[in-house]
């Protein structure tokens, strides 16, 4: 082994064969191949045509059909599900982190009475029975079913962004508080062009966190929305699944359509997202 | 604390400002939780405007006692406990030996990291759509390793027992990038000092673990445990999409999903039984609570003895 691969580990000698590396290493590349197994196989079955498929479905793809990525966009119908994914998940995210940001800061800074007792009410609902079916009652007879606002409205709660939240506003000094306040700045703008700055890491976490629940959920669409013209792309992809089933080729095109873009982002956000969703996981 | 931004009646703004996220709270979450007890002593269906009665504990007694679907509700009840053992161990243990791995700062462990912890961000329709491809049983790539040694499968299409233990794979694999995480955020809280001690006493590698690592890291440990059990107790929503309701392989989640809304996805029925599924809901809930409470204070006695 080359010495460079040691020099970060002060406890092995030049001289000594490194086994613990090259085991540590030989296990590292094992579970690499595990996890890009599958998406290599998307990435390949989606350049293939149907007939080299079924012919050898693990061959190497000989041509670049991206024929297959055309027809999936155009079939799948892409772009409407893709619009209304992003519809679903910015306004729930953006009504979310604002009414969230107002929940946690009194809470945090004890503006409110009882500030213990209501980030407790927060906590609470974590530990209750899933509210599944009184939420579809409701929906329903608000006349929301079927209904993109009230899909949205699914999406407006989550109670541990705010422990997040006000965990992190605690850090911000109070000082900050009563030196805005002498110059005359009053709570609403405080909040909004003061704290909401400061908090940004903390922001950022929530709503990777609360934002990628949206986009990858999968259950509520096939509850509550029946129109095709409002299907997330969750649900089209199902569909599509559905129709287009044993033509792995154009499918596969239609998922790594969708794999894409969340790789690049989550190399972009990795640390808010990798802290955002390993926070998220109390949810389980 | 005291309040800087005004008096008076401007004292009231922050109260004012608080109360649409605390309204929605109760509208989408809390109530509507609370309310799941209620439905469960009720006829509801998921028609609207249909007359709603009580039935006391008709649901419950269905449920348990009532005919073959209480046999195969416990049937699903025991799968569930199965999944979850299943999940949460293994899934704890390659976090674990995962993150132990990676945490030696070799070069190029913070790519496998990000490789490990991929699956978490594709959400579970990605992740079971590729893996029915690369479980795809006509010359797919885990069709052709077992030919190698000379097996065949029909993994997610052959008998339910297959299907199950291959959902149970596929769950640990989107999922462990989590609990790895968890365990690296925990390991980088020990100081190193404290191996560099250990070593000078001449601690072997194994001897480090067991008593510098493993009991320092209780508190990952914990978090870790807990999460996973209450987690895979919950999750379905793999099998929804790799293979569907199938007898033979449902979990509890799932059945209070098929009874609560429809088998297939489609447009409001009369085989909506909410309020038979409000009560099935309740049966996983008392399971999530007695086993997460229970784990927890032994979790806790353990960390008391441990940590002091």
């Amino acid at each position: 082994m080359t010495p460079s691969t040691t020099t970060s580990s002060p406890s092995y000698r030049l001289t000594r064969i490194p086994w613990g590396a090259i085991g540590s290493y030989l296990v590292m590349i094992f579970f690499a191949l595990l996890y890009l197994g599958p998406l290599f196989m998307l990435v390949n079955t989606s350049l293939k045509t149907m007939p080299s498929f079924m012919k050898d479905a693990t061959a190497l793809a000989t041509e670049l059909h991206f024929q297959n990525f055309i027809e999936a966009w155009n079939k799948a119908n892409f772009p409407k599900y893709l619009l209304n994914s992003v519809i679903y998940t910015v306004a729930a995210t953006t009504i979310y982190i604002i009414t969230a940001v107002f929940v946690a800061f009194p809470i945090a800074r004890g503006y409110i009475k009882f500030s213990g007792a209501v980030l407790t009410l927060f906590v609470i609902a974590l530990f209750l029975p899933p509210a599944l079916i009184p939420q579809f009652q409701l929906l329903l007879n608000l006349g929301l079913y079927n209904n993109p606002i009230g899909y949205i409205m699914l999406f407006i709660v989550n109670p541990i962004g705010i422990v997040i939240l006000v965990n992190y506003i605690k850090t911000v000094p109070k000082e900050l508080d009563e030196a805005a306040a002498l110059d005359g700045c009053g709570y609403f703008r405080f909040v909004w062009m003061i704290l909401i700055p400061l908090i940004r890491p903390a922001l950022a976490t929530v709503i990777v966190m609360h934002a990628i629940g949206i986009w990858n959920e999968v259950i509520a669409p096939t509850i509550y929305l029946t129109s095709k013209e409002y299907y997330p792309i969750t649900r089209g992809l199902i569909v599509f699944q559905g129709v287009y089933g044993s033509n792995w080729p154009t499918l596969a095109a239609a998922v790594l359509l969708l794999t894409l873009p969340m790789l690049i982002l989550f190399l972009f956000l990795q640390r808010y997202i990798v802290s955002g969703l390993t926070a998220g996981a109390v949810k389980g | 604390m005291s309040y800087h931004f005004g008096r008076g009646w401007s004292k009231l703004i922050p109260y004012l400002l608080l109360l649409p996220g605390l309204l929605f709270y109760f509208l989408i979450a809390l109530g509507p939780s609370i309310a799941t007890a209620f439905y469960s002593f009720t006829d509801a269906t998921g028609i609207k405007g249909a007359p709603v009665h009580w039935i006391g504990f008709e649901n419950y007694r269905e449920f348990l006692f009532m005919g073959r679907a209480s046999v195969d509700n416990l049937e699903a009840l025991k799968r569930t406990l199965i999944f979850s053992v299943a999940v949460t161990f293994i899934q704890f243990g390659l976090g674990l030996f995962v993150a132990l791995i990676v945490n030696q700062n070799l070069k190029g462990s913070n790519i496998f990291r990000t490789i490990y912890f991929m699956p978490v961000i594709l959400g579970v329709v990605i992740q079971g759509l590729m893996w029915s491809l690369f479980l795809y049983p006509l010359g797919g790539p885990a069709a052709k390793l077992l030919s190698l040694l000379g097996l065949r499968s029909e993994f997610l299409g052959g008998p339910p027992a297959q299907a199950f233990a291959w959902v149970i794979f596929i769950q640990i694999w989107a999922n462990m990038g989590i609990t790895m995480m968890i365990f690296l955020a925990g390991l980088q809280t020990i100081p190193s000092e404290l191996y560099e001690a250990a070593r000078i006493d001449g601690a072997n590698t194994w001897q480090l673990f067991a008593n510098v690592t493993w009991p320092l890291l209780t508190p990952s440990v914990n978090t870790n445990l807990l999460l996973n059990i209450i987690g895979s107790l919950q999750a379905w929503q793999l099998f929804l999409v790799l293979v569907g309701y199938r007898n033979g392989t449902q979990v509890l989640g799932y059945l209070i999903y098929a009874t609560g809304f429809g088998q297939t996805s489609g447009s409001v029925t009369s085989s909506f039984r909410q309020g038979y599924a409000a009560a099935a809901s309740i049966v996983l809930f008392l399971l999530v609570l007695v086993i997460g409470m229970t784990v927890q204070y032994y979790l806790q006695r353990r960390e008391a003895r441990i940590l002091g």
